[in-house]
Formats: C-alpha cells, sequence, structure tokens
C-alpha cells in the first residue's frame, strides 16, 4: 500500500530513513518523469507489466459484454469456422478435388482455418482498436499498446474456445494425439505475436490516416489464398517455395497442423517465419512508440 | 520541502493548418511519398502553429489544493492533460513523485451492459488501481456512492444520478497522491455535493495534492489554498483564492509574474 505521511510532518518511516530521503516523499514512490516528445522511443515493456490488469480487463470487459448481448453467444465463435469448413469442404474438397493427403479435408481444413480466422480477426479488430477507444485515450494515461493487445487478447480467447471443436473432430476422425501435439502451444504465442506486431502498427496508423483500414479486408482474403489453408504447402512448386515462405502465416500455419495432425514438419519455413514475426514485432514497437505521443492529440 | 509536483518552462504547440474535418489519407501520403521520397514532410510547413501553452513553471507542495482558473480557450485542459501525461508536452520538463490520478470525466470506460460491480472493477483499473486495492475498498466505494441495492443492475439501467454517484466514488476512494480535477465536483444533488468536497478535503489532509479546474468560482474558493489564473497559455498570476478571483473577474491585465 502507498500511503503519504501527514502534510507538515517531517519524519521519514524508519524503513526509508537509511536511504535520507527527502522528507514528505517516500523513496518508493515512483518519479513519473514527463518529458518532450522523443522520435525514437520504443514502448516502455515494464510499464506494460505495471499495467497488466488493465489488459486483462479490458479483455474480460469485452468477453462479458459480448456474451450478455447477443443469445448466440459462444456458440458463433465455434459457428464461424464450422460454416466455413462446410462450405469449402463442398467448394473445393468435393468440386474441385484439393488433396489434402492422409488426413480426411475436413479435418485438413478445420486445423488450417482455425489460426487463420483468429489472426485475420485479430489483425481486423486490432488495427480499429484505437480509433474506437479514443474516449479513453483522451482521458486518462495508460499504456497504449494496451489497446490493440486486448483486441488481439480478445480474438485469442474465441480461438481457445474454437480448439475445443478441433479436438473433437480429431477424436471423431481418429487421429492419435501425439507428441508434436506440444509445439501447438508455441505456435499459438507465435501467431499471437506476429498479429499483435500488424494490430500494434496498423491501429496507430490508423490514428493518423483514417484510411488504413479501408484496402484491409480485401488484403486478407488475398493472404488467406496465399497461405496454406484451403491447400497443402505441398501444392506450392519447389521453384517458389522461398518466395512463398517469405509470408510468415505460411509457416504458422503448416506448423499448426503438422503439430496436431502428426504431419512432417517443414523447418527451414518456421524459422522464416520466427526472424520475420521478431522484425515486425521490434518494427512496430518502434513505430507505435514513435507515434503514440501525439494520439490524444489527433484522435 | 520538496515540491511533488515540479513543472520548468512547459510549453505546448498545436498545429492548426488543415481545415476542420480534412483529415490526412494513407493513399495521399503513399502518393506524396512516391512523387518525391526525398522531401521532408511533417506538417508543419503547410499550416499555422499555435501556442496552447506558453513557458509554464511551478511547483506544487504535498496536501495543496491548486485550482486553475481562466477564460476557454485559456490553456486550462491542456495543462491538466499534460500533467496527467494524455499528451505531451511540445517544450519542458515535469517531475511527479508519486502516483497520479486523472479524472478528466467520470465513469470512464463504464460498459452500459455490464453491472455496477463489474464496472468498478473495471473503472477502477482504468484509473489505475489495483485489483487488490479495489476489493479493499469495494464496500467503501458502495456504500459512498449509495447503489448497494443495484450492484447487480447493469449501468444502463441507472438514473443519471446513481451513474454519476457510482462513478465518482470509485475516483474518490483511489488514493493517488496527485489528483487531477476537471469540472467533475458538481456531481449529484447538494448532500452528494457536499459529500465530495469533504472527500476532497480529506484527501487533502492526508497529503495528497489535488489539481482542480473549474468555472465555478465558488468551489475553487472553498476549497483552494492557491490559485492558478491562465490567459492566452501563460500563468499570469499565482496566489491566494481571494486576490486571483478579483483580478479573473475585473480582468484587468495583470502583471506577468512567470516571466
Amino acid at each position: 500500500m502507498i500511503r503519504l505521511e501527514k502534510a507538515g510532518s517531517t519524519v521519514s518511516p524508519a524503513a526509508d530513513g537509511a536511504k535520507a530521503s527527502p522528507a514528505n516523499v517516500r523513496v518508493d514512490l515512483p518519479l513519473i518523469k514527463i518529458r518532450a516528445h522523443r522520435p525514437w522511443a520504443a514502448v516502455d515493456l515494464r510499464e506494460l507489466w505495471t499495467h497488466r490488469e488493465l489488459l486483462y480487463f479490458l479483455i474480460w470487459r469485452e468477453l462479458k459484454a459480448r456474451y450478455k448481448q447477443t443469445v448466440l453467444g459462444i456458440s458463433w465463435v465455434i459457428l464461424q469456422p464450422l460454416l466455413m469448413t462446410i462450405v469449402f469442404t463442398v467448394v473445393l474438397g468435393r468440386l474441385v478435388g484439393v488433396p489434402s493427403g492422409s488426413i480426411p479435408y475436413p479435418l485438413f481444413l478445420y486445423a488450417g482455418l482455425l489460426p487463420w480466422i483468429f489472426f485475420s480477426s485479430a489483425v481486423t479488430n486490432g488495427s480499429e482498436s484505437l480509433v474506437a477507444s479514443s474516449y479513453m485515450i483522451t482521458k486518462v494515461y495508460f499504456p497504449r499498446i494496451i489497446i490493440p493487445a486486448a483486441a488481439v487478447g480478445v480474438r485469442l480467447a474465441d480461438f481457445l474456445v474454437a480448439s475445443v471443436v478441433l479436438i473433437v473432430l480429431m477424436r471423431y476422425y481418429g487421429i492419435p494425439l501425439g507428441w508434436p501435439l506440444l509445439l501447438a502451444p508455441l505456435l499459438v504465442v507465435h501467431i499471437t505475436l506476429l498479429a499483435l506486431a500488424l494490430s500494434a502498427w496498423l491501429s496507430a496508423l490508423n490514428v493518423r490516416y483514417r484510411d488504413t483500414g479501408t484496402a484491409l479486408p480485401v488484403l486478407l482474403q488475398l493472404w488467406m489464398f496465399a497461405s496454406p489453408v484451403v491447400y497443402s504447402e505441398a501444392l506450392v512448386s519447389a521453384r517458389w517455395r522461398w518466395l512463398y515462405e517469405l509470408n510468415p502465416v505460411a509457416g504458422i500455419v503448416e506448423g499448426f497442423r503438422s503439430a496436431l495432425l502428426g504431419l512432417p514438419f517443414n523447418r527451414s519455413g518456421l524459422i522464416v517465419s520466427v526472424l520475420i514475426t521478431m522484425a515486425l514485432l521490434v518494427g512496430s514497437t518502434f513505430a507505435f512508440g514513435r507515434m503514440e505521443d501525439e494520439f490524444a492529440d489527433i484522435v | 520541502m520538496k515540491p511533488i509536483v515540479s513543472v520548468r518552462n512547459v510549453s505546448k504547440r498545436y498545429r492548426v493548418g488543415r481545415p476542420l474535418g480534412m483529415r490526412p489519407s494513407l493513399r495521399e501520403a503513399v502518393t506524396n511519398f512516391v512523387k518525391s521520397p526525398f522531401t521532408q514532410r511533417n506538417g508543419e510547413a503547410n499550416g499555422e502553429t499555435l501556442w496552447a501553452l506558453k513557458d509554464i513553471s511551478f511547483d506544487a507542495q504535498p496536501g495543496e489544493v491548486i485550482g486553475i482558473i481562466g477564460r476557454n480557450g485559456a490553456g486550462k485542459s491542456t495543462l491538466l492533460r499534460i500533467l496527467a501525461r494524455i499528451t505531451k508536452p511540445s517544450k519542458g520538463e515535469i517531475d511527479i513523485y508519486g502516483r497520479l490520478g486523472t479524472l478528466l470525466e467520470i465513469g470512464t470506460g463504464f460498459h452500459p451492459d455490464l453491472t455496477g460491480r463489474e464496472n468498478i472493477f473495471l473503472n477502477g483499473t482504468i484509473l489505475g488501481m489495483k485489483v487488490q486495492e479495489i476489493k479493499r475498498k469495494f464496500d467503501e466505494i458502495v456504500a459512498f456512492s449509495e447503489v448497494e441495492r443495484f450492484l447487480e443492475t447493469p449501468v444502463k439501467h441507472y438514473s443519471s444520478g446513481m451513474y454519476l454517484r457510482l462513478a465518482f466514488s470509485i475516483a474518490a476512494h483511489f488514493e493517488p497522491e496527485v489528483l487531477l480535477l476537471d469540472e467533475i465536483i458538481a456531481v449529484g444533488d447538494l448532500s452528494f455535493q457536499e459529500k465530495c468536497f469533504e472527500k476532497m478535503r480529506s484527501v487533502s489532509r492526508e497529503g495528497r495534492t489535488i489539481f482542480l479546474v473549474s468555472h465555478n468560482l465558488n468551489s475553487i474558493q472553498s476549497l483552494c489554498k492557491r490559485v492558478f489564473l491562465l490567459r492566452e497559455g501563460r500563468l499570469c498570476a499565482e496566489e491566494e483564492p481571494q486576490r486571483v478571483l478579483d483580478i479573473y473577474l475585473e480582468d484587468k491585465p495583470p502583471a506577468l509574474i512567470n516571466s
């Protein structure tokens, strides 16, 4: 607990006495330094940690409010990937006949759609999040990156709920649960960080340029077909594989599917994906830190 | 005595060039960049600048209640927003020893579909309280706000008075070392207002520092020991309330004391 001594008192508490603190200012109090804008500032991670409860409550608020408002509530989170799976199974599995190897196509599809839907909805929500939260940004201080992080967190919760269906499907199709499954959580962390990096960057851009989100749905649609979501990476010819793997989502989706369904891993694709994600994360931390000072003035 | 808040030569500049409603577009920025990638563009060239605050310096001691008055556009809210860290100063430095509580508006982040109980935790964390702290003060907050019976009701069904009382009560039980208040003390009916005033006096007696922006000169006079008068972004008087209020009401050009 933080408490000041009564005004006028000149005695420091014994615990602080050794440090010869100035009267009336406890040494355990944080010093807040407010300085003019610096163009090269990354997001302060330590400060982010001290505000972790706020992150939790913002995610909690969205989830709680959503399940109070809509009758479908939680079921929509499961229905969306399920309906997409049915549609793609009919169109691509039956009519076109996309090969999925030894794995039944619906299961193959669901295992790819699950991380993709998480990623694309997190980026969509995240990029709009700062502008949507302008009423908070202009009224109180907190590390601004919590806003896009909370948007991603909400979608992560949806993803975890929808994963239950995947387990059910795997049981239904008789896929054994193997050791590679333990890699899945790591891949979830990986795709979360990638979604966070893009969300932070796009949300900050969106504050300054309101047309940032206009092209996003189309771009995400293209991105989905440039990733091995509805088809296997094996269909991409070896000559262009290196270019294909520059898409960080490709390595993650393929890796996620391998971990769950016991398929062989594409190591080089995963490594490239990790490197690109890290670069994006560092870049977006600086881009965000550079732009966040002016959010309240222009939002 | 060491000041708890120390403000040195703070200025804030706003750009006022762009016509209202004309936001820069990404498409525009990208095309400009492609056309001439090496031109520096930071918007300062095309647009006037306005100094909302000019060279403000002062110290505040623990336990002080400082009123900030001035006409519309004098820079009161800008000063508060800079102290609150919502926006950054263009120049100058500020040091604050302790936690900061900002109340520019009550009920920031309240969600209409959540209950009173849920909103206490939500709003409390947004203000900067720890969950442990909210739990400890929960009963006090509820008692002060007088909404016990409606704790499990979504706040969208609250009357405006109940809503305001709950929101103020959460904020009043946050115990930061420095509290920034903007025009929000006139909340609820007369008896609740008196309760709020009493709460602020006790906050000050505990050694916390309050900054209070208000157009209500009565509340300024009854609560503050020192009053700042801002005029066109400058701090033009800094004295005990009665003298500053006289200057403000007569509106004669006072001597600049902070040059």
